[in-house]
Parts: structure tokens; sequence; C-alpha cells
């Protein structure tokens, strides 16, 4: 598959808002998708990413705002521009897999090529080097009804790239294979997009289908963006608590700020059994102010559990608790600790031998400890 | 892994411990109603294929064995013709049924056509009345000379002669066309609407527009559906026995079926030669439903996904108001006109083609409803208790039966239920004329010939299987895991029955009792071949009425079947939901 | 284990043996648990677990051996004993919940009381003391078509444990959740029955759920027992190449064992292309010296570095880097061997990068091939 260089690919969406009754599904989503990026639209169900993916296709008309296709206004509120989405030029793959069971592999994958009434030689050429690209060019005279899920996902992206489309729309489409399978289309799918090129906008509730695949994540919450970066930066840098517990596993603590020396705070959290309050040191972006009300984002492998009260903790966070329990899970071991009312997830990298009610002490850095405003 | 129960072992260690293995409650009970289940179907179906074989002397007192039924049905003047005839019916009902239900399904399902919801219930209707009361309100309007739409348009627009008339072929094909719709609706109506919408949005974004997807998609998705609903049709019209009667065969357009019923019933009845006919009705029969359930029904598309779906409408725009009017002339022609029909034609004495508001009267339902008055008629006062009787036995013990035999065939399994399945299949594939045949041969020499009982014994051989789907549809979307967690509580199988197993299928025994208590209600092609006097039943008081007394009389007790039967179909829709039906 | 060993257990499964038709779904199969002990059955589809379950159950018959709980057979064909599985006193929860959808949840709990005939009160009680033991009091005159996936999971628990029976099976009861759900659950039912204390058989095929429920696990395939032991033991110590994969994820390589020293540590040497090693591990049972083994070693055991750290490092290419937030999943290219290993995201590694791996000897072990 050659790459669409020539043409231009770029996505852009400005202000798109979409209500159904008196639901807003989506408010004020705006982005540039760059030509030959991978974008991932990543929430909980009902955030809104999906109807956000139907506007693009055009499965949805927009209340409100403008996407460009490339150079061309493909849906506008505003102008009354609405594209059908077969004039659109796009590809898009369905959660469920939505592969004709009347049709076989190979007239599945022809069909784009038939509506756009190419040559009975190249409509050939092509599906089958789609099929090959997908390695299904083996069962391209099989039905689809006796295909298992991992093969009809393959047809359906097979369709979607045959006609060389400008863009190429995924809505959730690993979510009803297992997990292994699942593991193995992610990367199978990325493999295919840096090979064909294609400018991509994938949609998942799967965090680390996200973390994996994509050059850029949107995270979407109650219809509104709440941060774009790429998978490390968002990991690393989360932009509130929502973020920072929906990508990866986070102990979310609440505290106030107290004292700060330039990105570095001194948090107060309170003892919810009573008693006197803890107090840490976190990192955040400056210009929290003092006696605002935070939450403090403590991943699991950054904290370090010792049975014993470590002598070496002058310039480490030092917490003192007790164990709630422990899972063993081969590979580590995932242990709660209470600290006077408050939660801690800890993950331990070898098994160790931890009672209930043991006294533990927990240390960690402050730059691990990220400091969210509200 | 978990689909195998603990009766199946292969390899049991001891004679006497597989001996003590079958002796459980299940096994005796399920035994009993096989063989029960086995006799009813199995028996009539023999007797009809060996009674066809024998022929009856000139004199009608002995008979000898020879091909030479099959002869006569070839060679004799009327029935050829009448074979053509039902051809034609069949094709030309099939086609006009085909098309009215597929295009109400579709503008139902997927369009913005306004008022659809309060529609489709309007729809089904005559799928809950009888056809042969709809050829009688159908002649009472389209009768050339006395018709009230005749009278009608002559009164209007001043047309001398006729506009309609109904009296022929194709006015049979016209009658069970708009009857038999709602079946191609209801095989339809389901797969369009709970489609999964992505497999249409993903051709239009491969880059077709609606008129392509709607023709190399959506319309290949439901073909088996339609074919199927094509086939049902097909069948039943050929088993039709009510509408030719009334509307063709008096006019010289005999059918199978209304010659089987001269052949078999009557002065000089010939049961051998009605037999062979018989034969050849059910052989035609039979070999479709055998494509339908070989072919057709194993290509119906899994096109639904265990979601909820919305299913993508189409905006018509203001053709919608097109496709409103198209629904609302549908239920017009099929329900509102003839029962207005009847309505007018029982409230006369006479009925000679004109409203007469002078002459107004409710003799007609004294007559024929209040069987405690001297002038009643015993035909349709008799009818009444009958059908009553009939429907509310006849319902329930099927409805017994059937809810052992999906017992057997979908959870017990192994032990003969892949016949039991079979058996349940057989009698759908005979027109009730063709099985009322074969009963009469049977039990024409013994004590229940010309009782109530040989009715019932007809009606519940015919159309226990369809209770049984009623169930088996419930039966196998619940888990026998439901089952399982009762044993494993401490509860035995029969508490488990009684406890579980059967109040989770109480709305679909309900609604197969209903379904089932409304075809024993309109019934009439087994019961004309099986009554005698005094076992007339509703259906045969009005065939009575329509071939011995008047128009008016006739009306009357048509309109009170009608009421009965929608009765009922309210009953229906509350107990069993919406689609209960679909498929 | 010996029969020695079985006699002595709570549950005792003793040659068990079971045929679909010409299949032999289960090959002659004994074990033993005691009483109040959690016991995983664990394996792919197939492997004989369900059916193993099924014949303890009494939904299946068994072709021969015994089935035994707490002195009272439950099935033995030869001796012609089949109770059914009314009979056996035990509490079920299946994969789809099987909760009644025509009875509140309360209905639902006191079904196995009421077919033992308690009185109205003591049956009141009970499921009250259930109900609250699963934390679905609040949910008690719901229809069970109103709660959600996890809260019949809940229900179904309470019915099979209101009735205190002798055993309680689980089939696959987590696999219709989500994820998230799953993983809440696996701790919350784990904790309910250490609280009830009602000895438990677990099938699933999934390895974690295995690993965080259980006091033993029996992995099984092709209807024998391949390993059973204790969690930590079955995923530090397998028995061998099958148990290993099928638990956690595991480098494994054919290996030749040049030495076993009395203490189980030896020194194994790997082939791969143009690439050896001479490797020091510990030395699995069955082992010998000369024999051809595997090598198993856990991604998470396998250490990166930029230098050289240690004379048993070696050396590879960093293939393919997967960020996944809290570690890295990568690749490393050595000779023909394709090293999966974590490593953390402050590593930065690249594609294309070399590096050294290092294996620490003590988690580092040979296992029969």
């Amino acid at each position: 598959m050659s790459s669409n260089n020539n043409i231009d690919a770029t996505v852009r969406i400005s202000g798109l808002d979409k209500h159904f009754g008196p639901e807003t599904a989506v408010l004020d989503f705006n982005i540039l998708i760059e030509q030959g990026e991978f974008v991932t639209l990543l929430g909980p169900s009902g955030c809104g990413k999906t109807t956000t993916l139907r506007c693009v296709a055009g499965l949805e008309r927009p209340d409100g705002g403008d996407i460009f296709i490339g150079d061309q206004l493909v849906a506008s509120y505003e102008q009354d521009v609405y594209l059908n989405p077969e004039d659109r030029n796009i590809g898009m793959v369905f959660q469920s897999y939505a592969v004709w069971p009347h049709m076989t592999v190979f007239d599945n994958v022809a069909y784009g090529l038939r509506v756009r009434r190419a040559g009975k030689s190249e409509i050939k050429k092509r599906t089958m080097r789609a099929l090959e690209l997908v390695g299904l060019d083996h069962l391209a005279d099989r039905y689809a009804t006796k295909l298992s899920g991992g093969q009809r996902q393959r047809v359906a992206l097979a369709r979607a790239i045959v006609y060389e489309p400008r863009v190429i729309l995924f809505d959730e489409p690993l979510s009803n294979l297992d997990a292994k399978l699942r593991e193995q289309m992610r990367d199978e799918i990325v493999r295919l997009q840096k090979e064909v090129g294609i400018t991509s906008i994938f949609v998942t509730h799967d965090q680390s289908e996200a973390l994996v695949m994509s050059d850029r994540v949107v995270v979407m919450d109650k219809a509104v963006i709440q941060q774009v970066g790429d998978p490390q930066d968002i990991y690393a840098n989360p932009a509130n608590a929502f973020v920072a517990n929906f990508i990866g596993v986070t102990s979310l603590l609440k505290g106030r700020v107290i004292g700060h020396s330039n990105s570095i705070y001194d948090i107060e959290l309170p003892s919810i059994i009573g008693g006197e309050p803890l107090r840490l040191r976190a990192t955040g972006e400056t210009g929290i102010g003092e006696e605002s009300e935070v939450h403090v984002s403590l991943r699991p492998e950054d904290v370090t559990l010792n049975t014993d009260k470590p002598s070496d903790a002058e310039n480490l966070n030092l917490l003192e608790g007790k164990v709630i329990d422990t899972v063993y899970l081969g590979s580590f071991l995932e242990c709660r600790v209470d600290v006077k009312g408050h939660e801690i997830n800890i993950q331990i990298d070898h098994f160790e031998n931890l009672s209930r009610d043991q006294t533990v002490f927990l240390t960690f850095r402050a730059e691990h400890a990220l400091c969210l405003a509200n | 892994m978990t689909s195998e129960t603990y009766d199946t072992d292969p390899r049991p260690s001891r004679m006497s411990n597989r001996f003590r293995a079958l002796w459980t409650q299940e096994n005796v009970i399920t035994i009993i109603v096989s063989a029960i289940v086995a006799i009813a179907v199995v028996l009539p179906l023999i007797t009809l294929v060996v009674s066809s074989f024998l022929v009856l002397d000139d004199l009608g007192f002995s008979t000898e064995w020879s091909f030479g039924n099959y002869v006569t049905i070839v060679t004799d003047p009327i029935i050829p013709k009448a074979f053509l005839n039902t051809l034609i019916i069949c094709s030309g009902c099939t086609v006009l049924a085909t098309f009215l239900g597929v295009s109400l399904a579709w503008t139902n399902a997927r369009t913005n056509c306004p008022g659809r919801t309060w529609l489709e219930p309007f729809n089904l209707i005559p799928f809950f009345l009888s056809p042969f009361i709809g050829a009688i309100a159908w002649h009472n309007m389209g009768e050339p000379k006395t018709g009230l739409l005749n009278n009608f348009f002559r009164d209007i627009f001043g047309i001398e002669g006729h506009v309609i008339n109904i009296d022929n072929i194709w006015g049979v094909i016209w009658v069970t066309g708009i009857f038999f719709a709602p079946l191609v609706y209801l095989f339809v109506v389901g797969s369009l609407r709970r489609m999964d919408p992505s497999l249409e949005d993903s051709a239009r974004t491969t880059g077709a527009g609606l008129f392509r997807t709607t023709m190399t998609v959506t319309l290949p998705l439901v073909m088996p559906g339609i074919l199927s609903g094509a086939i049902i049709v097909f069948v039943t019209s050929a088993g039709e026995f009510g509408v030719p009667f009334k509307l063709s065969a008096p006019y010289g357009w005999e059918t199978l079926t209304t010659q089987i019923f001269t052949k078999a019933v009557g002065d000089d009845a010939n049961h051998y030669l009605g037999a062979t006919m018989a034969m050849a009705l059910g052989a035609i029969t039979v070999f479709l439903i055998w494509i339908q359930r070989r072919y057709i029904a194993p290509r119906s598309f899994e096109t639904v996904t265990g979601k909820g779906f919305r299913p993508n409408v189409l905006d018509l725009g203001s053709w919608k108001w097109v496709a409103f009017g198209y629904n609302i002339l549908f239920i017009l022609v099929a329900v509102i006109l003839p029962i207005i029909s009847l309505l007018i034609v029982s409230l006369h004495p006479v009925w000679q083609g004109t409203i007469m508001l002078d002459k107004i009267t409710g003799i007609n339902y004294v007559k024929t409803l209040f069987f405690w008055r001297e002038e009643s008629i015993d035909a349709a006062t008799n009818g009444i208790f009958n059908s009553l009787f009939l429907a509310f036995v006849g319902a329930s013990i099927s409805m017994v039966l059937a809810l052992v035999v999906s017992y057997m065939i979908h959870r017990t399994k192994g032990f003969g239920s892949w016949l039991l399945d079979f058996l349940c299949v057989v009698p759908i594939g005979f027109p009730g004329i063709v099985l009322a045949m074969g009963v009469l041969v049977t039990y024409i020499q013994t004590p229940i010939y010309a009782t109530l009982w040989i009715l019932l014994l007809g009606y519940i051989t015919r159309f226990f299987p369809y209770g049984q789907r009623n169930i088996a549809s419930i039966l196998l979307s619940i888990s026998e895991e439901l089952d399982q967690s009762s044993r494993m509580a401490g509860a035995t199988w029969v508490t488990t029955m009684r406890r579980i197993t059967i109040p989770l299928l109480k709305p679909g025994i309900f609604a197969g009792w209903i379904l089932l208590f409304v075809i024993f209600v309109r019934e009439l092609s087994i019961s004309i071949m099986l009554y005698t006097d005094g076992t007339e039943t509703l259906a045969v008081g009005v065939y009575y009425l329509t071939n011995y007394e008047n128009e008016p009389l006739t009306a009357a007790l048509s309109l009170a079947q009608t009421l009965l039967c929608l009765i009922c179909m309210i009953a229906f829709r509350r107990l069993a939901g919406k689609e209960a039906l679909s498929a | 284990m010996t029969s020695e060993d079985i006699s002595s257990k709570y549950l005792q499964v003793r040659n068990l043996v079971k045929y679909f038709g010409d299949d032999k779904a289960v090959d002659n199969i004994s074990f033993g648990i005691d009483e109040g002990a959690f016991l995983t059955l664990l394996g792919p589809s197939g492997c004989g677990k369900t059916t193993t379950l099924m014949s303890i159950a009494g939904l299946h018959t068994i072709n021969s051996g015994a089935i035994e709980v707490g002195g009272l057979t439950y099935t033995e064909p030869s001796s012609s004993i089949f109770l059914p599985p009314e009979k056996r006193d035990i509490g079920m929860v299946f994969q789809s919940y099987a909760i009644w959808p025509h009875m509140t949840v309360t209905q639902n709990v006191a079904y196995p009381l009421e077919i033992r005939k308690l009185n109205k009160s003591e049956i009141d009680d009970r499921v009250a003391e259930t109900l609250s033991l699963v934390d679905l009091t609040d949910m008690a005159e719901k229809n069970a078509t109103q709660l959600s996936g996890g809260q019949q999971q809940r229900a179904s628990l309470a019915r099979a444990i209101v009735s205190n029976p002798r055993l309680l099976l689980f089939d696959e009861p987590l696999s219709n959740l989500d994820l998230k759900l799953r993983e809440a659950m696996r701790v919350e039912l784990k904790r309910i029955q250490n609280e009830v204390g009602i000895t438990s058989i677990y099938v699933t095929h999934d390895q974690s759920e295995a690993l965080v429920m259980s006091d033993e696990i029996i992995v099984m395939s092709k209807g024998n027992i391949e390993q059973s032991g204790e969690p930590v033991e079955i995923y530090s110590k397998p028995n061998n190449k099958y148990v290993s994969n099928f638990i956690g994820v595991a480098n494994l390589l054919d290996a030749k064992v040049e030495k076993v020293t009395e203490d189980g540590s030896g020194e194994v040497t790997v082939q791969y292309g143009e690439m050896t090693a001479r490797l020091p591990c510990r030395i699995g049972r069955g082992v010998h010296q000369g024999d051809e083994a595997t090598l198993s070693v856990r991604p998470e055991n396998v250490h990166v570095s930029r230098d050289k750290t240690s004379d048993s490092s070696i050396e590879g290419k960093v293939e393919n880097v997967i960020f996944l937030g809290n570690h890295v999943d990568c690749r490393v290219n050595w000779g023909e061997y394709e090293w999966k290993v974590i490593a953390h995201p402050r590593d930065r590694l690249k594609e294309g990068e070399k590096i050294y791996l290092r294996f620490d000897s003590d988690h580092t072990l040979a296992v029969q091939q």
C-alpha cells in the first residue's frame, strides 16, 4: 500500500458540540491531527469519544463547530455543511466487526473498490494485496460467518484500508476479542498503520491500548477533553486527578497546601481516624496557592515498603501505616496499606510475607508524588 | 463443557446401575409423553399413505390395493384444474403477501413513518383473525350486484355495472394475500429492527450511498427471513379451505382443498380418493417446508450481536405521509372495512345490497348467540360451546405436551430427542385438511369418530408444535445453570420443575396457550372434515349459515368470532410482549 | 500425591476417570484437600477441570474412581454408588450466576433453606446474616434482574453458602465480569470464603485468579494433573515447561544441564544461533546432569543495564519497546532468541540499542521439558 503523501489527510476539529436531547455528548472539542498521526480518544463509557468519532465519520450530525478533513469542510453547523459518510473518503472499523455475513471475505474487502468503480483486474490486485497485509489471503473465498473473531476483525481492517482512504477511524475494535488476541491485534494494527502511514483516530476505554498504540492520546470525560499529550507525558504528568486515576493505577490522597518553594509543595493530609495530620512534600505545577485543596497522586511502583523504620530517609517522604491486605500475582505483590485512614497501593517486586495489620514504613521521593490542583 | 448431563454415560460399570439410572422421575415422564406424541403424529400419516393405495369399488363396499386413486386424480375432469388453480392462488398470494409484509415491515422498522409504534399492532390483527371470515366480509363488499363497495361506487360516481368482482380466483388471492401478509411481516421485522447498525454504517463509510447500501447489504441480510416467510405463506395458502370455498369454488374455480372436502365428505364420500389428494397436497407442502428448514433457515445471518441497538432510521421527508397513508390503507382493507361490512350486514333482516336504516334489527345476534331462545339456530350455538370447549381443553393439553417435549429436546437431550424434534416439525408441514384426512381414515372405525374427541385429537396433533416453539424459544434463552443450581441447592427434579423451570417459562406458556386458543376458536379446515351433527364448531357454524341460511346471520356469527379473536390478541400482547411472534 | 496422603483428607478424589463418548476428559486423577481450604483447578479449556468439578457436583456421572467428602461417598461406580446432586449438600456458583430472575434476592437466597424445610424465623435470620456478609442487605427485596453483574455474583454466592454446605464449588464465576470488577471480586470472594470457612473448589483458566485466591493450585492439562502446590511454589518452582508457560510469562530456553550440586543449584548452557552462554541456575525436580532441559526465566527477573555488571551477563539488542505506564515491555534479541524483559520507563530503552541482560541465579530455573 503506498502512503498517501500526495493528499492532505489532516483532520481538524474546532468547537465541536453534539447533544442528544437534553444531554450533552460532546462539548467544544478542538484538535488538529497531523497527517499519518495515530491519535487515540480515551475515556470511560459515555464520555463522548465515540460520538466525536461518529461525527468525523458522518454518522452523526454535529450541533456546533466545524470538521475539516484535509482542506475539505465535511461538516459545519454554522455554514450548514454536511457531507454523507460515503462522500468523505474515510475507512472505519467497528466494534462488532460488521463484516457482512452474506459475502465472502474477498467480496467484503472488494466492496469499497467496486463502489468506486475500479476495474476488475485492479479490484482483484488491490483486494488480494490488502488481504495479504492482514494475513488473510488464503481465506479469500471463505464466507465471513466461518471466521473467528480475530479473523473477522482483520477482514474489517482490510476492508477499511483497501481503497486508501484519507483517514481511518477505529471504534473500540478490540473490545470483543479475548485478552491474548487483543494484544496480538493491537500490535498488528500499529504495524499496519505505520506501514500504510494513514492518519488514524482510535477510540477506546482501555488505557493500556491507548498507551501502547498512540502517538497522541486525548483523554475525555463528561463530554470534555481533559488532557492531550503523548503517552509518556500523560502518564508522568497527568493534568488532573481524573487523568491520574484513569491512566494506570494510582493512590489519590486528599490534602491541603501549607507551603511551597517553586514547584515543591508542602502538603498536609488530615488524619481521617483522628490525631495528628500527616505531612509530605510533593511536586506540582507552579502557581497552586497556599491553602488550596489538592490531590496527591502516588503511583504504586514509586513507593518503597520497609518493614523496619529506615534510617536514611531524611530526603524522602516517610509514612507509617498498617497492612490491609496483599494480593499475590506471581511477578509482583500488590499491597494495600492504611495510613491514618488513607489507603495507599504499593507494588512489591518480590514475594514477601506480610501479615494483616503489620506496621510498615513507606518511603517515596517528592518528585514521585504529584500535587494536582482540584 | 457443561452441556452434557448425567444420564448419557456411555460406559456404565454394571447393568443394575444403568437400569436404576433410567428409572428416574424425568425419564418416566418423558418416555410416556414421547410415546403419546409419536402415536398421535405418526399413526394418521401412515394410515393416510396406506389408504391412498386402497381403491373403492363402484358400489362403495369393498376395496382393493392399487394405484388407481393416483390414476384418478390425474385423469379426473376437475382435479387437475383444481391443482392448477391451487398453484395460481398460492403463487399470487405469496407475491402479494410478501410485497405487503416486507414493505410494511420496512416502513415500520426503518423509516420515520408517523405513528409507527401504534400502527404495528394493527398491522398484525389479520394474523389473529380468520381468513374465512375475511372472505365472507369481502364477499359482502365485492359481490358484483350486492357488494357494498360496488353500490358505493355506483351511488357516488354513477358507474354502470361493477367496479370489483371478488367472486373469483383473484378475489381468493386478494383476501389470502392481505390476511397472510403479517406472516411475512413477522419474519422480517425483527431482523430489520435488531440488525447491528454498523453493518450498514460500514457500507456508508466504505463509500456506498443509501440506495446501494439498501440493495447490497440490508436486503440480502433479511433475504432468508423474506424467503422463509414466503414459503410459509405458500404452504399456508395451499392448505387454505375457507377462502376458496366461499369466493371461488361456487363460481367454478375449485382448488385441491375444496376438492378434498367434496370427495371425502358428503353423500358419495370416497375417503380413499380424498386421502390420495391429501397425499399430493401434503407432498408439496412437506417438500417446501423441508427446503425452508434445510436451506433457508440455516442461512439466516446472525446480525444481532447482543447489544441493544438503535436501528438506523431513514428520514423520508414529506414522503413519510405517503408511507403513513399506505399503512393506513392496508389496515383499512384488512381490518376496518371487513369488520364494518360485517356489522352493517348483520344488522339487516335480509341483505339486498343497500343499507336500510329503518330495517335495522338485532335478531341475527339473537338467533346465533342466544342459545336459550326458541328461535336460535343449533349449528351456531353448538358451535360456540364446542369451540370454547375445544379451544380451552385443546390449548391446555397442547401446552402440557409442548412443555415436556421442549424440555426433552433442549434439556435432557440424547435418548431419542432428535426424533421428537422431527415429530414436532412434521405436523407443521401438513395443511390441516390433509392431517384431518389422515385422522379421519385412522379413527373412523373407533368410538371416538363423530365425537368432539376426534376434533380435539386433530387440533392437538396439528397445532401443538406452535406451542412447542413458543416454549422452546424461551427455554433456549434461559441458562441450564438455572436448573442445575436448584439441584445443587438440594431440590429434586420435580421440585426444580415446579419452582424454577415452569415459573421461568410462564410467559411463554401463557402466550402459547392464547395463541392456540385463537387458532382453535377460528379453526375450519380440520373441523369441516371431522364434525358431525352436534359437534359443529364456531367456524363450522359460520360455514353452515353461509351455506344454508342467509348472509346477515353469517355476518353476525362471524363478527362474534372476530371479537373473540381480538380479545385474545390483546391478552396475548399483554402477556407475551411485542415481539413474541417474531420467527 | 500418594493414596496414603489422600486418605487423611476431607475431600478425596481417587483415580477419577471420565469419558465423553470415546474422548477421555479426565484420565485417572487423584487429589485431596483439607477441610476449610481453597483449592483451584487451573488449566486451559478442555483440560478436564470443569468435568472434574461437574463430577464432584453430581452433574456428570463418572466412569470409574471415587469421590468422597467428609466420610460420605458421593460416587463410586464400582459399588454402584451415585448420590444425585441434590443429596450431596453442595453450594455452587456458576459462570452465568444463575440467579433466578422470577424471584427477589431474598427468595433466591432463602430457597436452599426452604428446600431443607427450616422454619420461617430461622430462614429469615440466616438470609439476613448471609446477605450482610456479601454486602447485599440493601438489595434484599430487589428483583434479581435489577442487579448489576457484580451484585448478581454476590447473590449467587450468598445462595451457595446460606445452607452452610459441606463443599463450595465455583465454575469460572468471574469470567463474565469486566476487568476492574473481576479484580475487586476475587479479593472479595476470598475474604468471604475465609470468613465462612467452607471447603472450596474453584475452576478457572485465569492464572492470576488462581494465584490471588488459592491455598492450593492444581494445574491440569489434557485430563491430567501437571503440578499441585501453593501459589508461590507453583509460580517460582514450576515442575515443567508446561506449568512455567501457563502460569505467568516466562522466557523458556532449550538448555543442556552441565552441573548439578547438592544444594540444588547448578549450571546450564544455552545456545541460540551463534550465541552461547553458560548460566548459573537452580535445578528443578527430576532434572539431572547431562539432561536436555528447559531454562525458565521470568521477564521481571531479567535485569537490564548498559554496562556489563556480571560475568554471566549476556549482550543483546533491543528489538521492540512497548510503554505500559508503570513498566516497559521489551523484546531483546540474543542470537536467534528473543527475550521478554520488563524494564522501568526511567531506563529509557531505545529500539536498536545494545544492552546487557543479567539473571539472578536464584530466580533462574532449569525444569523438565
